[in-house]
């Protein structure tokens, strides 16, 4: 039954970890010693829709066994680009924010998928270069947003926990998850992350799927980062590599695996919630800011032992000595 | 899904063995006298070269001694950590994300430990960040473990403690013994010195010891590397115990530097030195890559960044020009490595 369980790591490891996440939150007034209002929901969600998008468009190229780290150089760009070209329409903002992401995204993909070159240095490169780039656009500074009413209306309570963010973010994840479900994609895409010259001779248009799937990225993460920055009324050019690292995690959580081939866009919002909520139940209970952080290498660290084939052999190895039953010594790797 | 995973990764490793392998000391006499076509790589390091010489030559004060001590000195902090990453890399761990943070770590104990004389502390630090950084390439080389999932986990382990223990507040020294290495024989800081000639050990151990050779074997093809009864796991981790004594010397020489530390001493170093490890041709995937390359790698950014600057350019243009640097080697070593198979 466990193993059963544990060979589902797809499923297992978002439904464990926001399980035992919300089971937390819920717990937080035994430690605050106040109750838990709706005020906190709210904020955790506000959280879950800073690091949301990110975290999908990671997701679904990890998914495809790729690692897009640009996404976060991405995400800068957007929220500066939406700042510069936004004062006075918001709407117009967003769509250069999301074109250029989605343009950025394509470029990368097509480099990627044409010349099969490896995604993480080519990203990296593409991160490094963006971050100059947004720093150029601004001269190094913040740039504040002065278009007040898009500040407002990107916030506003909506369904007493929801914000237009939020359920913009929610909204995501849920097409990504109809898409995937409904259509052939999500099976060619974890068929190209689990086994991408067996997916070549299947049928899958491969190439075509990688550049599409990078584009979607960049999008997401602009858009992203475009919202972040209404929202605060300012943008930020260079917000180092955290929302990468929370966005890994978030994806991580979610039950995809870096070795690719697995996941779904339910478990990434899972993932995501569970990295929104564990800020918040810091937040409410008032713990120092560090038992974040070593919150999350726990948790990385169960990702990590669930990952490892090594681990499971040695595990597997010591149990077939314990039950001296040779047949389990040949598990397959 | 692990079955068809190892297969696959399998097949994309004897496919990686069928490739020439650059810098990987494979060259035969007869080889080198032989007139070879230029190389995508060869050519793009020459024009990149040839453009500084000529952008020099037009910047008053590029071509001065002052200027190249000014370079080799802003080479050095992320020199040190890039020539451990390169072995890591060529034995096929790819990256570690948790670089910035334990050289932060190394920092506060280095300056922290300053009472009991320079020499422990500086041996403090090197067992600490060895220890450390070890541990992270047990995990991989004896469980195969993903180097980016661990090594995030580990940063934010090493991060999180590092704050509990020290409050969160600034770390001064409570002595003076490090501001001697702070010091600069012959117009050079001393971390140059450090860093050429850890370069050169660590070509020289790539190169000429048992350990050097079987980390291009294991990153070239993990599971012929092990099929062929080579002790992966504890190469493995000589690698990664050697990448942290080089994030520990960087850390050392970042605190005798700031004369502080505080937790954002590391900064951007995970990401710098993968930059300069990459621009050194070395390719993400393991088994091929070189020190010396590496060391040519930092100097080619550090120099590119100073005439940049010295030209006026902001700071956002030299981050721009270092990552278009980063794109056209990674796809130039990628399409030399494959020619011929495509």
């Amino acid at each position: 039954m466990i193993r059963r369980l544990i060979s589902r790591p797809e499923r297992l490891v978002p439904a464990a970890s926001f399980l035992v996440v919300a089971v937390a939150l819920a717990a937080t007034p035994a430690m605050s010693g106040e109750r838990l209002t709706t005020f906190d929901i709210r904020n955790a969600l506000q959280g879950f829709a800073q690091l949301g998008l990110v975290a999908l468009g990671l997701g679904l190229t990890m998914i495809a066994r790729e690692f897009d780290l640009s996404v976060v150089g991405t995400y800068a760009l957007g929220g500066m680009l939406a700042v510069q070209t936004g004062k006075s329409s918001a709407v117009l903002g967003v769509l250069v924010a999301v074109g250029a992401g989605a343009a950025i995204g394509a470029v990368q993909g097509g480099l990627i998928a044409r010349l099969r070159l490896p995604s993480l240095p080519v990203t990296l490169g593409t991160y490094i270069a963006l971050l100059g780039l947004t720093s150029a656009m601004s001269g190094g500074l913040s740039k504040t947003y002065t278009n007040s009413g898009a500040t407002e209306w990107v916030d506003r309570t909506v369904l007493v926990v929801f914000s237009p963010r939020s359920l913009g973010t929610l909204a995501a994840f849920v097409i990504a998850a109809l898409v995937l479900g409904g259509t052939k994609l999500g099976r060619e895409l974890r068929a190209i992350g689990g086994d991408r010259r067996a997916a070549r001779v299947a049928g899958v248009r491969v190439e075509r799927a990688l550049v599409g799937l990078f584009t979607v990225s960049g999008a997401l993460a602009a858009l992203g980062g475009a919202l972040l920055s209404y929202s605060y009324a300012s943008a930020n050019p260079n917000q180092g590599l955290q929302p990468l690292i929370l966005s890994a995690v978030a994806v991580l959580l979610g039950g995809v695996s870096l070795a690719g081939g697995r996941g779904l866009p339910i478990g990434l919002l899972a993932g995501a919630l569970s990295v929104a909520f564990i800020a918040q139940i810091v937040a409410i209970t008032a713990l120092p800011d560090y038992s974040t952080e070593l919150l999350y290498a726990a948790l990385l660290m169960v990702v990590v032992a669930i990952d490892a084939p090594g681990l499971r052999q040695a595990v597997d190895r010591v149990k077939a000595r314990a039950t001296s039953t040779p047949s389990h010594q040949h598990h397959s790797p | 899904m692990t079955a068809a995973n190892s297969d696959h990764r399998e097949a994309a490793a004897a496919a990686r063995a069928e490739e020439p392998r650059p810098g990987g000391g494979g060259a035969t006499a007869a080889g080198r006298l032989r007139w070879r076509r230029p190389e995508p790589l060869d050519i793009g390091i020459a024009v990149a070269v040839l453009a500084i010489v000529v952008a020099g030559a037009m910047t008053s004060r590029f071509f001065s001694l002052d200027n190249g001590r000014a370079i080799l000195a802003s080479t050095a902090s992320v020199g040190i950590t890039a020539i451990g990453a390169t072995l890591v890399m060529i034995a096929g761990s790819a990256v570690s994300l948790a670089v910035s943070q334990t050289a932060t770590v190394v920092a506060m104990i280095f300056l922290s430990t300053q009472r009991l004389g320079l020499t422990v502390a500086i041996v403090l630090a090197l067992v600490c960040g060895a220890a450390v950084t070890a541990l992270q390439g047990a995990i991989i080389g004896f469980w195969t473990a993903n180097p980016i999932v661990l090594t995030i986990a580990a940063g934010f382990a090493i991060g999180g403690v590092a704050t509990w223990i020290s409050g969160g507040a600034t770390v001064y020294p409570k002595g003076t013994g490090y501001k001697s290495l702070d010091s600069t024989p012959l117009g050079l800081p001393l971390a140059v010195y450090v860093l050429i000639g850890l370069a050169l050990l660590a070509e020289w151990m790539l190169r000429r010891t048992t350990a050097g050779r079987q980390m291009y074997l294991i990153g070239e093809n993990l599971p012929a590397a092990r099929a062929a009864g080579l002790p992966v796991g504890r190469i493995v981790v000589i690698a990664w115990a050697l990448f942290g004594a080089c994030i520990a010397l960087t850390g050392i020489f970042l605190a005798s530097f700031n004369t502080s530390a505080n937790a954002d001493l590391g900064g951007t170093l995970s990401l710098d030195a993968i930059a300069a490890v990459l621009v050194g041709g070395t390719a993400i995937g393991g088994g091929s890559g070189s020190a010396l390359r590496t060391l040519g790698g930092a100097v080619l950014i550090a120099a590119i960044s100073d005439l940049l600057l010295l030209r006026g350019f902001s700071t956002g243009l030299q981050l721009l020009v270092k990552g278009i640097l980063v794109l056209i080697v990674v796809i130039a070593v990628h399409l030399r490595a494959t020619r011929g198979r495509r």
